[in-house]
Order: C-alpha cells, then sequence, then structure tokens
C-alpha cells in the first residue's frame, strides 16, 4: 500500500517529464506516457521516496514553486552580478577558501537543495558534506567570515529555510 | 614552450585549409554520383505516403523506416550481432556472480557522497522515462529501441558507480539472472515481430512474407499502420519496443559484470584451475 503510493507520486513527475519530452500530448503519448510512468514508479518508489504523503502536501508545491523564481530571479542574479564585478576589477578582489557550513534540515531532498543551490550559484562550490556532523564545506571565493554560524548566515540562509519547508 | 603552442595552432589551420582544398578539388576521390540521391528521395517520397500503398511504411521518421523496415533484415542480423557479444562476455565470465556474500557488508557506506545519492535517486525514474520516451517515439522523431535502451542503461550505470554493485546486486536485487530473462523476452520479442505478418497470413490463408510490414502487391495483409488515429507504423512500434527492453537488459547486464570486483572473479577463476 505504501508502494503504492510512493509509485504514484514517482509516476507522476515521470509522466510530467514524459509529456514535455516528448514534445506532444496527443492520446499516444498520454496513454504511453501512463504506462511508462506507472512501471518507472512502480520500479523506482523504494529507491526515489520515503515519505509519499509529501506529496499530497500542496504547499511544498507552492514553496517549489516560489522557491524556483526567487532563487533564479534573485539570488542567481546577485551572485552572477557578483562575480562578474570580481572579475572585471583591475584588482581582482577575491579571498579564497574552504569554510564549514552547518545545516538543520533532515531530509536527504533537503540537503541535496542547499548543496545544489550553493554550488549553482557562482562563487560557493560545495565540495563536501558530513551526514554526521551535519556540515557542507564549502569553497568561497570571498571568505568574509570563517565562524559556522555566521557563515551559515552568508551563504545558505535563505537556500536552508526554503529547503525545509519544501522537503523536511 | 611558447613557440610549441604557435605551431600547434599553426598545424590545426593548415590541416582545415588544406582538407578544405583538397575537397574543391576533389582531392579525397569524386564526390558521389548525383544519380544515387534518387534512391534518398524516393525513400523520402514513400515513408509516409498512403497514395503509394505499396510502397509506404505509414512513418514519417524515414530513418527508422529505413533500419526496420526497407533493411529491416539487415538490423535483424546487426540486433544479433550485438547480443552474441553479450553472450561471449557471459561465456567468459561464466560462473562469476555476486548473488551471495551480501550479508555483513554495510552497503550504505559504499559509493559516494549523500549529496551524489540523492541527486542520483531524483535521477533514475527521469532517465527511465525520457528513454522510453526516445524509444516509444522512433517511429515518430529521430531515435528509436537501441538509441532509447542504451539511454535507458544509464540509470543503472549510474547507481554501481554512484551507490556501488553491491547496492544494485543486494538493494535493488537487479540480479544478473533477471537481466538475462529480460534480454531473452525483448528478443523473442523482436523474432515475434518478424514472423507476425506471416503468421497472420497462414492462418488466414493468404500470401505473407517474413519481415512484412505493411501489405504489398503480392501479400496484401499487413500489420495496422494506426491504432485510435495515433500513428503505430505498424511493426516499427514493436521493434523499438522490444529492442528497448533488449537492449536495457543487455548494456545493464554488461555494466553489472565488469563492475564485480577483481578480487570476486579471481576467487572463481582459481576454484576452476583447481577443479573444484
Amino acid at each position: 500500500m505504501e508502494r503504492l503510493g510512493k509509485a504514484l507520486g514517482v509516476g507522476l513527475v515521470v509522466f510530467i517529464v514524459y509529456v514535455i519530452f516528448s514534445g506532444s500530448a496527443s492520446p499516444y503519448d498520454l496513454i504511453t506516457g501512463a504506462l511508462v510512468a506507472g512501471a518507472t514508479g512502480f520500479l523506482t518508489a523504494n529507491l526515489t521516496v520515503d515519505k509519499p504523503i509529501k506529496f499530497l502536501q500542496l504547499q511544498r508545491l507552492a514553496w517549489l514553486l516560489t522557491y524556483a523564481v526567487r532563487y533564479f530571479f534573485i539570488d542567481e542574479v546577485k551572485a552572477h552580478v557578483d562575480v562578474m564585478r570580481r572579475i572585471l576589477h583591475p584588482r581582482m578582489p577575491i579571498n579564497p577558501g574552504i569554510v564549514k557550513v552547518p545545516y538543520e534540515v533532515q531530509s536527504d531532498y533537503a540537503i541535496l537543495t542547499i548543496a545544489n543551490s550553493i554550488t549553482n550559484t557562482p562563487g560557493t562550490v560545495v565540495v563536501d558534506v558530513d551526514p554526521e556532523g551535519k556540515a557542507l564545506y564549502v569553497h568561497w571565493i570571498d571568505v568574509k567570515v570563517t565562524e559556522p554560524d555566521k557563515v551559515r548566515e552568508e551563504v545558505s540562509k535563505v537556500f536552508e529555510k526554503f529547503a525545509r519547508r519544501i522537503f523536511d | 614552450m611558447r613557440l610549441g603552442r604557435y605551431l600547434q595552432a599553426f598545424s590545426l589551420v593548415a590541416l582545415a585549409v588544406l582538407l578544405a582544398v583538397a575537397l574543391t578539388y576533389k582531392g579525397l576521390g569524386d564526390l558521389p554520383n548525383p544519380a544515387v540521391r534518387d534512391l534518398a528521395l524516393w525513400y523520402l517520397y514513400t515513408t509516409l505516403n498512403p497514395e503509394v500503398p505499396n510502397m509506404t511504411v505509414m512513418s514519417p521518421e524515414a530513418v527508422t523506416a529505413i533500419v526496420w523496415d526497407y533493411r529491416g533484415l539487415d538490423t535483424l542480423f546487426e540486433t544479433m550481432v550485438f547480443f552474441l557479444a553479450i553472450v561471449g562476455a557471459l561465456a567468459i565470465m561464466r560462473g562469476i556472480t555476486l548473488n551471495e556474500g551480501g550479508e555483513g557488508l554495510h552497503i550504505e557506506r559504499y559509493g559516494l557522497s549523500l549529496i551524489t545519492k540523492t541527486a542520483t535517486k531524483l535521477l533514475v525514474p527521469l532517465i527511465i522515462g525520457v528513454s522510453a520516451s526516445i524509444a516509444l517515439h522512433g517511429h515518430l522523431t529521430p531515435g528509436g529501441g537501441f538509441q532509447g535502451g542504451s539511454a535507458a542503461a544509464v540509470a543503472p550505470l549510474l547507481v554501481l558507480v554512484i551507490f556501488s554493485t553491491y547496492y544494485v546486486v543486494f538493494k535493488l536485487r537487479l540480479s544478473e539472472l533477471s537481466m538475462i530473462s529480460l534480454r531473452t523476452l525483448g528478443l523473442m520479442g523482436i523474432y515475434m515481430t518478424s514472423f507476425a505478418t506471416l503468421i497472420l497470413g497462414l492462418v488466414i490463408g493468404v500470401n505473407a512474407y517474413i519481415f512484412q510490414n505493411m501489405p504489398k502487391a503480392n501479400a496484401f495483409i499487413g500489420l495496422p499502420p494506426a491504432l485510435g488515429g495515433s500513428l503505430i507504423s505498424g511493426t516499427l512500434f514493436f521493434f523499438n519496443l522490444f529492442e528497448f527492453f533488449a537492449v536495457a537488459a543487455g548494456f545493464t547486464l554488461v555494466f553489472i559484470l565488469l563492475s564485480i570486483p577483481e578480487v570476486k572473479a579471481r576467487e572463481v577463476l582459481k576454484g576452476e584451475e583447481h577443479g573444484h
């Protein structure tokens, strides 16, 4: 029964991706898409999903959409502008180093969201994760502070806030 | 050092210029005779054309029509060559398996970081969905069973590398045997499809051919070009579908075999040398 819930959740995502990738929504695409999504969802249910009930909590989806817009139009733009400024600046003001960034989220997908959000913004790259110590190690183009809690304030606070609401 | 870089750049430019000169003056041999272009025109004219009922394949994707219909027999034997290669790999690796010895292993400690693993968990179903789309639209858009099957095999390959072989065999239970079975089912499907019209003809009692798809002048039966208004192009849909399973399972099988640790393989081979 639980597997069915997981399979339905994964299947829905696969179905949407299948139809978008096929580039058409004719009866042929919808029928084959549903069959493929059902089979794929059933096969990968236990690999991909832990708590299928989260698929039904639509506020998570709302937070996801909000975050997608915010991330691509605010956080990404800010980081790009900052790194561009450093590259074009005659004195190239960089102060690179690796810092420890603690996190408090629980689920793997929330950790992944934070890590990928950090890596995809220019200037910061996650180089390692320590699940027991609940911390990411991040290469930062301009190390302003080294104290872990202050680094978190600078680097990942927003990402973590959204990651918790979407996945935890 | 700097001179070397200039020489590299110069030699690349020189190569491009000389190739262009050679092509212009037919230095690489004569260009293909324009007469053979009629063949291409004929394929494009007939591939989806109900007005030439004995010639058409009823598929807008001329490449798949050529691969699985106009020269379908050729593709069948190509498929056999690929599967003979897998049979060869199986013969060399016979007896080498991970099917036991999984107890006491801390499987979760193997593999890459939590981030990579979590991203892979999310990617695996999407890879399978997209590759199935490549295969099932093979008669409509570029792609097909082989392309889709190869793309699908990326999913188990990712898990093998990122989670470890032990995870694939003991947690996901993708055993070599299940992959061989799936591959055999796919091959059976391909063979059944190539006989489908012939069997239909024998049952009805009319003339039909092996590997026949659409009706021909002296064999007027064939597989349906469309189902419920959606094109399936007769045999093309079924060939792509079964090839998808056969190729995905075949590649996965080889990936599993290749990722078995050498220590395990040596145990089996040594045992054989001592005659156990």
